[in-house]
C-alpha cells in the first residue's frame, strides 16, 4: 500500500509555477478596461489589491489606472505620485514616445522600469511595487514604491554579548544587508540577489568578499541556492535544510546568526552569508565545528579572558553531553570509581529510590526537558510560574518523596546549566539528543558503552563536511596556524592568517607584520629619550 | 545500496538493545559495600568476616529513611575451604551481592598469620574488584573478627578509623608501617625482602565492643589500638618487633616522615624532644672479600620541640654537640632494629634486594643460603646525619 | 581502492595510535624481566629495519597497495595468491586483535558479559569508520591522538606524584646478558607492533606528499617505540618485573597504583579510555586494509559493499579463533610469530623487493609502472 502511494507520488511531477505562469502569458493590451479586469481576474478580486483609476496630466487626462498591494507600498510615496501625475505632470502630446517621457519624469522621484509582459507585471506588483496602465499605451511602468512596517532594529534576542555592538538583524532585507555593508566599506563585498521559492517568490541575498572567499565554495553555494525548487520558503531554516551538505545528522553545519558584526567578522573570513527576506537569521556557510563554540565577543575581550572562556565552553559542551550518562554508569557499572566516601553518600541517597538509575535519570532528564519546552513557549509572564513548579516538584517534591535522589537532581541541574552556556543554540540542541542516546549505551555497557558512543560521535563529525569543508578543521586535518584561534584565541596580531581551506589559499595572510604593540611602543619610548 | 545501510545498522544495534540482559550491571541497592575483610582460620577452614557498610546509617547521609538510629556497619561471618567458597557462601546471610572494590583494610588473625599466609592471596590477587592498595594488619593476640567487631567513635565506619590511624601514626610517630597489599604480594616473589606488617589490638573491655554503648561513652570501653610490628618469613608471622626497634626498622626502610626523638642531655635522662621534620634514608651494598656490607646512611632534618634542661640554642657549638647525640640515638635506635631482625633471620629490610641490584651475578650464588647464612652474618653500618635547624618561638628556656 | 588523500601528519598520527594500539595494554615482551624496556627499544630498531623494506617496496610502486604491486613483481596468478594471503592474514589479525580487546574489557570490567555482545559493539564502530573511508580515519586519529596523549601524561603525572616509582625496580640491568633479550626481541617484540606495519603498506598510497611517507613512518615508529619501552619500563618500575609478568595487563595494575590525596584514585577509566581507543585503531586500520585489499584484488570498485560481510566474518572469528583465553595467548606467541608474522613481515617482503631490484635493474633505472593510475 504504503509502496503504491510513493510510486504514485513519483509519478507527479512538481510543477506549480508552470501552472500558474500559463495562466497569466500574453502581453498588456491597449484597453485600460482589459488591463484592469486581467488584474481583478486573475488576483480573484482580493480585497487588498488597490486599483486607483485617476486622468494622468495636467491637461492631457489620460485615462490610467494605478494597481498595488496595500500595506506593501509606502502611503504617503503613492499619494504624492497620484498627485504628482494627475495635477503636476504634463507632456507634450505629440511627442515621439509619450510613455518614455512619463517615465522619465517619474523616475524623478522612484525608481521606475517598464514592463510588457504579464507575468512581469505579477510578479512586481506582488513584490510591493505599484503597477501604472494607462489607456491606449501597451506597456506599463512599474514604480518602485516598496514599503511597509517592519520590526525596527533591536538589540538581538539569541545572541547576546556583554561588549560589542547593540544591533541585530530585522525582517527587513534590504536593511540587514545594508548594516552589513555599513561594516565593510570594500568595492569586494558581493551581493548576489536570488529568487527562491516558486509561490512565494522569497528574496534571498548572497554576500560575499571577492577574493577572500574561494570561488569554488562561492559557486558551490549559488548552485545549491539555484537548485531549490518548491512552494515555499519562510525561513532561513528552510534554505539551510536544503542546502547543507549531510540531512542525517544531528550537528549543524551551516552557522545562523542574528548579528551583523558577527556576519562581518565571517565574511572577512572567506565565507558566504546568505540572506532571506523575512527573517533576522542570517546563514553563514561553510561553518566549521569549532565556531559553534565561539562568540563574537571573544574577539572584542582580551585573548586571555577569551581563552579561558573558550576552556570553559568545550568542558561545559561535554559536560552537557555526558554527565548523566557517567552518573548512570558509575553508579551501575563502575562503582569502584567513586572514592568511598563518595559511593556510600551516594548509596546512602540511593537507598530510598524505587527506580534504577537510568530509569530515574531518565525521567528526570525527560521531566527537564518537558518543563524547559513548555517555559520556551510560553507567554513571559507564564513562564516564570512554571519555573517555580518545576523547581519546587522537581527540586524538593521529588527528593523528599524518596522518588530520586539528590545527586541526580544535581546531575541533571548541572546538564541543563551547562547546555544554557553553550554559546550556539544548535549546538546545543544537538548535544542534547545525543546525550540520550549515551544514556541509553551507559545503561547498556557502563563506561564501554559512552566511549564507544564517543568514538561513534566523533567518526561522524569528523566525516561531516560543509560545503565541501571538512567540519573538523582545523582540527582534523589539522592546521597548526589556524589552531591559534580554535581552543584557544591569540592576541589579535597572532592570528595571521585566515583560516585554511575556507579562505582563497592565494590570500591567506590577513594583516601585516609586526602587529604587536610592542613594537611600535619601543620605538617611541626610545624617541622619548631623545 | 546506499539507503540499505542506515536501517541494517539500526536494526544491528536494535538487536543488541534487545538482548539488554543487563550484564554486568549491579545497582547500588544490590550491593554490600564491603569495607574491610577479617580472615581467620577455624577448624581447618578460613572463616572471613566482612564488614559490611551500612550507607544509612553513616552520618551526613541526611536522606529520608537515613537517621543515625542503626549502626553504621554490619559484620557477617562466613566459613569454607577457599575464601572464594566463603565469600559466596556469605549470600546465605547477607541480602545483597558482597562488593569489594571499596575493600580498603585486610585483617588477619594471628593465629592464622602464624600458620602462613602465602596461600590467601591468589584470590585478592586474582579478582578485579580487590585494590592492590588495601591496607593489611595483624589482629595483635585475636581473631581478624574480634578486631572488626569495635565501634568507634569518630570515624564512624571502624574500617576507616584502622587505616587513618595507622597513616597518621606512620607520619607523625613511625613505629607502624603501613603496609598495601601489592608489597605483601611483591615481598613474596623477591627472595631478598621479607614484608613486616602492623598489627592492631583491642584495648580495654572487649566484651561490649560492638555496642552502640561503647561509642556512647566519652572513653569508649573498647578502643582500636596499634602495636607492634609482625615480622614475616616466607608468608609466616615468626615475631614482634616493637617501640624504638621497630622505628629503626621504619628509618631503614625510608618510611619516616616525621618522628620525635628523646635524648639525655649530661646527667638528665630523656631531656631534650627532637622533632624530625624530613629524613631520608639511602641504603648501599658492597662486597668486599666475597662477604657483602650494608651502609645504612639517614640524614634527618628537624626543630627542637621541648627541653627539660637549660641549654643555650643561641649557641652554634651547643646545637652541633646536641646534633651529635641525635645521630647516636638514632644510630642506636637502627643497629638495634637490624640486630633483632637479624636474629629472626628474616630480611624485612630488603638489603638482599639491595646486593641483587648492585652485583646480579654473585647473588645468584647467596640467593639460596641468603637467610640463613649471609643475612644474619651481615655487616651493617650506620651513618646518621642529623641536622637541628630552627629552635622553635624561644631561644634559650625558661628553666634555668 | 578508494579516492582518498591524506596528509603525512594524518599517516603518522594513525601509525602512533596503531602502534600504541593493543601493545600498551598487554604485556609486551615482559620475558625480558626488568629490561623489558631494553627488548622494545631493541625491536622499535630492528622493526625500522623491516619499515625501510616496506618503504623501499613503496618507492618502486608509490601508486599500489601491496595486494597490487605483488602481482607486478612475482606474476599475476602467484601475487594474486600472495595478495590473498595478506588480505586473510589482515583480517584475521584484526579478529585477534578485536578478541585481545574483548578479553581485556571482560577480564576486568564486564565479567558477566559474553564477549560476543563486547566484540559485536566495537565491531560496529569499525565497521563505521571503515564504512567512512581512510579519509575519515585518518582525520579521527588526529583528534584521537591528542586525547590519547593527554591522557598517558595525566596518567604518566599522576603516577610519579602518588610516590609509586621506584627505579630500582629496573635494576640490576642486563642481569641474564643480551640473550634473553634477544630471545624476546626475535620471539615477540619486533612483530607486535613494529613488525605489523606491514599493513601500512596498504596505506602509503594515499599519501598525498608521497615522498614524506619515510618521515611520517620512521618517525611514527620512533616515538611510539620510546613511549612503549616508557610504559612498560614505569610499569616494571611500579610493580616489579615479577608481579609485571605475571599480569594480564600491566597498565591496568599500574593504574590501579595511584593514590593521591585519598581522592585521585581508583582511575581505572584512565585505563579503559587507552585500551579502548588504542584497540580500536588498530583493528580499524587491520580491517581496513584487508576489505581495501580484497576489494582490489577482485577488482569491486566499491569496496563499502565488503564491509558488512568481511565485517561479520572477522567478528565471527574472533569469537571461533580460540576457546580460552590462554589458548589465544598460545597460539598468538607460538603458531602465530612462526606461520603467520616472520614468512609475512620479514621473508616474502624481503624476497619481493630484491625481486623488484632485480627486474627494475635489468629494465633501467625508472621504475615500470610507478607511473600508471591507480587500479580502474
Amino acid at each position: 500500500m504504503w509502496l503504491r502511494l510513493r510510486n504514485q507520488n513519483k509519478k507527479q511531477v512538481y510543477q506549480y509555477d508552470k501552472v500558474a505562469q500559463e495562466g497569466i502569458y500574453g502581453t498588456i493590451e491597449r484597453d485600460l478596461h482589459a488591463n484592469i479586469e486581467k488584474v481583478r481576474n486573475i488576483t480573484g478580486n482580493s480585497a487588498d489589491i488597490v486599483i486607483r483609476r485617476f486622468l494622468l496630466g495636467k491637461e492631457e487626462n489620460l485615462s490610467s489606472a494605478l494597481c498595488f498591494v496595500s500595506g506593501m507600498v509606502d502611503e504617503n510615496m503613492v499619494q504624492q505620485l497620484l498627485i504628482e501625475a494627475s495635477v503636476q505632470l504634463s507632456f507634450p502630446s505629440t511627442c515621439c514616445d509619450q510613455l518614455d517621457y512619463i517615465e522619465k519624469k517619474i523616475a524623478t522621484a522612484n525608481t521606475t522600469r517598464r514592463v510588457k509582459q504579464w507575468n512581469e507585471v505579477f510578479s512586481l506588483l506582488m513584490s510591493g511595487e505599484s503597477i501604472l496602465f494607462i489607456h491606449g499605451m501597451q506597456e506599463a511602468i512599474s514604480i518602485a514604491v516598496k514599503g511597509g512596517e517592519y520590526r525596527a532594529i533591536t538589540e538581538p534576542s539569541t545572541q547576546l554579548s556583554i561588549r560589542g555592538p547593540r544591533e541585530g538583524f530585522t525582517e527587513s532585507l534590504g536593511t540587514n544587508v545594508a548594516m552589513v555593508r555599513r561594516r565593510i566599506q570594500h568595492p569586494h563585498v558581493r551581493v548576489e540577489a536570488i529568487t527562491v521559492g516558486e509561490v512565494t517568490h522569497t528574496n534571498v541575498r548572497m554576500m560575499y568578499m571577492k577574493e577572500i572567499a574561494d570561488d569554488n565554495i562561492v559557486e558551490e553555494v549559488r548552485s545549491r541556492l539555484q537548485r531549490i525548487c518548491m512552494d515555499g520558503v519562510l525561513e532561513s531554516g528552510y534554505i539551510e535544510q536544503l542546502i547543507e551538505d549531510e540531512t542525517f545528522t544531528t550537528f549543524p553545519t551551516i552557522y545562523h546568526t542574528e548579528r551583523p558584526d558577527s556576519v562581518a567578522a565571517n565574511l572577512l573570513e572567506g565565507r558566504v552569508a546568505i540572506f532571506v527576506e523575512g527573517t533576522p537569521f542570517v546563514l553563514i556557510a561553510p561553518a566549521v565545528f569549532i565556531q559553534f563554540f565561539q562568540a563574537v565577543e571573544d574577539y572584542y575581550a582580551r585573548f586571555d579572558i577569551a581563552t579561558a572562556l573558550r576552556f570553559l565552553r568545550i568542558l561545559v559542551f561535554f559536560i552537557s553531553l555526558v554527565a548523566p550518562s557517567l552518573y548512570i554508569a558509575a553508579t551501575t557499572f563502575h562503582q569502584e570509581m567513586i572514592p568511598t566516601s563518595l559511593v556510600i553518600a551516594i548509596a546512602a541517597q540511593r537507598e530510598s529510590v524505587p527506580f534504577p538509575a537510568f530509569v530515574e535519570a531518565v525521567i528526570m532528564e525527560v521531566t527537564f526537558e518537558i518543563l524547559r519546552e513548555a517555559g520556551v513557549r510560553l507567554p513571559r509572564t507564564v513562564g516564570q510560574a512554571v519555573s517555580i513548579v518545576g523547581a519546587l516538584v522537581i527540586g524538593q517534591a521529588a527528593v523528599e518523596a524518596g522518588f530520586v535522589s539528590s545527586v541526580m537532581v544535581i546531575v541533571v541541574s548541572i546538564t541543563a546549566i551547562a547546555s544554557f552556556a553553550t554559546p550556539s543554540f544548535a549546538i546545543a540542541v544537538s548535544a542534547r539528543l545525543i546525550r540520550f542516546l549515551l544514556m541509553v549505551l551507559a545503561a547498556l555497557f557502563g563506561f564501554y558503552g559512552i566511549l564507544i558512543g564517543l568514538i561513534w560521535m566523533t567518526i561522524h563529525l569528523c566525516s561531516l563536511r560543509s560545503f565541501g569543508v571538512p567540519y573538523m578543521t582545523p582540527l582534523a586535518p589539522l592546521i597548526p596556524t589556524n589552531l591559534r584561534d580554535t581552543f584557544v584565541r591569540f592576541p589579535l596580531w597572532a592570528l595571521t592568517d585566515r583560516p585554511h581551506g575556507i579562505t582563497e589559499e592565494t590570500n591567506i595572510v590577513r594583516q601585516g607584520d609586526e602587529q604587536r604593540p610592542e613594537h611600535n611602543q619601543e620605538t617611541r619610548r626610545e624617541g622619548d629619550e631623545n | 545500496m546506499k539507503i540499505k545501510r542506515y536501517p541494517f545498522l539500526i536494526f544491528m544495534l536494535f538487536i543488541c538493545t534487545l538482548l539488554f540482559g543487563c550484564w554486568s550491571k549491579k545497582e547500588l541497592r544490590d550491593l554490600a559495600l564491603i569495607i574491610a575483610v577479617g580472615i581467620d582460620k577455624k577448624d581447618g577452614k578460613y572463616m572471613s568476616t566482612f564488614q559490611v557498610v551500612n550507607p544509612g546509617n553513616v552520618a551526613g547521609a541526611t536522606q529520608r529513611g537515613g537517621g543515625s538510629t542503626g549502626l553504621p556497619v554490619a559484620l557477617y561471618t562466613s566459613t569454607g575451604d577457599t575464601l572464594v567458597e566463603a565469600s559466596r557462601k556469605a549470600s546465605k546471610q547477607i541480602s545483597r551481592i558482597p562488593y569489594y572494590s571499596h575493600t580498603n583494610l585486610v585483617v588477619i588473625g594471628e593465629e592464622l598469620a602464624k600458620e602462613g599466609i602465602q596461600q590467601i592471596f591468589d584470590a585478592v590477587e586474582r579478582n578485579p574488584q580487590f585494590r592492590p592498595t588495601a591496607n593489611i594488619v595483624i589482629a595483635r593476640k585475636q581473631t581478624a573478627k574480634q578486631l572488626l567487631s569495635v565501634l568507634t567513635p569518630i570515624d564512624k565506619i571502624p574500617a576507616n578509623q584502622m587505616i587513618k590511624t595507622l597513616e597518621l601514626t606512620e607520619m607523625m610517630w613511625g613505629e607502624n608501617v603501613d603496609t598495601r597489599l601489592r608489597e605483601v604480594i611483591e615481598s613474596f616473589s623477591l627472595a631478598g625482602k621479607e614484608v613486616i606488617m602492623s598489627s592492631f589490638y583491642v584495648d580495654g573491655n572487649r566484651k561490649h565492643s560492638d555496642d552502640q554503648n561503647n561509642v556512647r561513652t566519652m572513653e569508649p570501653t573498647a578502643r582500636l589500638r596499634a602495636a607492634e610490628l609482625a615480622i614475616f618469613k616466607k608468608g609466616k608471622l615468626i615475631g614482634w618487633i616493637g617501640k624504638e626497634e621497630a622505628r629503626g626498622v621504619l628509618w631503614i626502610l625510608d618510611k619516616i616522615k616525621q618522628t620525635a626523638v628523646t635524648v639525655d642531655w649530661k646527667e638528665e635522662k630523656e631531656a631534650v624532644s627532637y622533632k624530625v621534620v624530613r629524613a631520608k634514608t639511602k641504603v648501599t651494598a658492597q662486597l668486599r672479600n666475597g662477604k657483602p656490607i650494608i651502609f645504612v646512611a639517614v640524614k634527618t632534618e628537624g626543630d627542637i620541640g621541648e627541653t627539660f634542661v637549660a641549654i643555650d640554642f643561641t649557641d652554634p657549638k651547643q646545637i652541633v654537640a646536641l646534633e651529635k647525640v641525635m645521630q647516636q640515638e638514632i644510630k642506636a635506635e637502627i643497629e638495634k632494629a637490624a640486630h633483632v631482625a637479624q636474629k629472626k633471620k628474616s630480611d624485612i629490610f630488603g638489603f638482599g634486594e639491595v646486593v641483587h641490584r648492585a652485583y646480579p651475578k654473585e647473588w645468584k650464588e647467596m640467593k639460596k643460603t641468603w637467610d640463613d647464612k649471609y643475612f644474619p652474618k651481615l655487616d651493617v653500618q650506620v651513618k646518621v646525619e642529623s641536622f637541628i635547624r630552627r629552635t622553635g618561638l624561644r631561644t634559650r628556656s625558661y628553666i634555668q | 581502492m578508494e579516492r582518498a588523500c591524506i596528509s603525512a601528519r594524518q599517516l603518522f598520527m594513525l601509525a602512533i595510535l596503531f602502534e600504541h594500539g593493543s601493545a600498551m595494554v598487554i604485556p609486551l615482551g615482559v620475558d625480558a624481566k626488568q629490561d623489558v624496556w631494553l627488548a622494545i627499544l631493541c625491536g622499535m630498531v630492528l622493526g625500522g629495519g623491516l619499515l625501510f623494506v616496506y618503504y623501499r617496496l613503496f618507492t618502486y610502486y608509490p601508486r599500489l597497495p601491496l595486494t597490487s604491486y605483488s602481482q607486478r613483481i612475482v606474476g599475476s596468478f602467484f601475487g594474486r595468491v600472495l595478495g590473498i594471503i595478506y588480505v586473510l592474514y589482515f583480517l584475521y589479525i584484526a579478529a585477534r586483535v578485536l578478541r585481545d580487546f574483548g578479553e581485556l574489557l571482560l577480564t576486568f570490567a564486564y565479567p558477566e558479559t559474553p564477549l560476543f555482545i563486547l566484540n559485536a559493539v566495537m565491531m560496529l564502530t569499525v565497521m563505521y569508520a571503515v564504512y567512512k573511508g581512510i579519509e575519515v580515519i585518518a582525520r579521527a586519529s588526529q583528534l584521537f591522538f591528542f586525547s590519547l596523549y593527554w591522557i598517558l601524561i595525566l596518567g604518566f603525572v599522576l603516577i610519579i606524584i602518588a610516590g609509586a616509582v621506584d627505579l630500582h625496580r629496573l635494576q640490576p640491568i642486563l642481569e641474564e646478558g643480551w640473550g634473553p633479550i634477544f630471545h624476546v626481541v626475535f620471539t615477540q617484540t619486533l612483530y607486535v607492533p613494529f613488525g605489523e606495519m606491514i599493513v601500512f603498506t596498504m596505506i602509503f598510497p594515499y599519501l598525498q606528499k608521497q615522498e614524506k611517507v619515510m618521515k611520517a613512518g620512521f618517525l611514527a615508529l620512533l616515538l611510539s617505540g620510546i613511549n612503549l619501552a616508557m610504559i612498560m619500563g614505569m610499569n616494571v618500575a611500579v610493580l616489579g618485573a615479577d608481579m609485571v609478568s605475571r599480569s594480564t595487563f600491566p597498565l591496568l595494575n599500574t593504574i590501579q597504583e595511584i593514590r593521591v590525596a585519598n581522592f585521585l584514585e581508583r582511575l581505572d577509566v584512565l585505563f579503559m579510555i587507552a585500551l579502548i581507543v588504542g584497540g580500536f585503531f588498530k583493528v580499524v586500520v587491520f580491517f581496513y586494509a584487508g576489505v581495501i585489499g580484497a576489494a582490489d584484488l577482485f577488482q569491486i570498485k566499491e569496496y563499502q559493499r565488503l564491509v558488512y560481510p568481511l565485517g561479520i566474518s572477522v567478528l565471527f572469528l574472533s569469537i571461533a579463533i580460540a576457546s580460552n583465553f590462554a589458548e589465544h595467548i598460545k597460539e598468538g606467541l607460538q603458531i602465530v610469530t612462526i606461520y603467520m608474522h616472520i614468512p609475512l613481515q620479514i621473508v616474502i617482503p624481503v624476497l619481493l623487493l630484491l625481486i623488484a631490484m632485480l627486474r627494475q635493474g635489468k629494465r633501467g633505472r625508472k621504475p615500470q609502472g610507478a607511473r600508471e593510475q591507480r587500479t580502474p
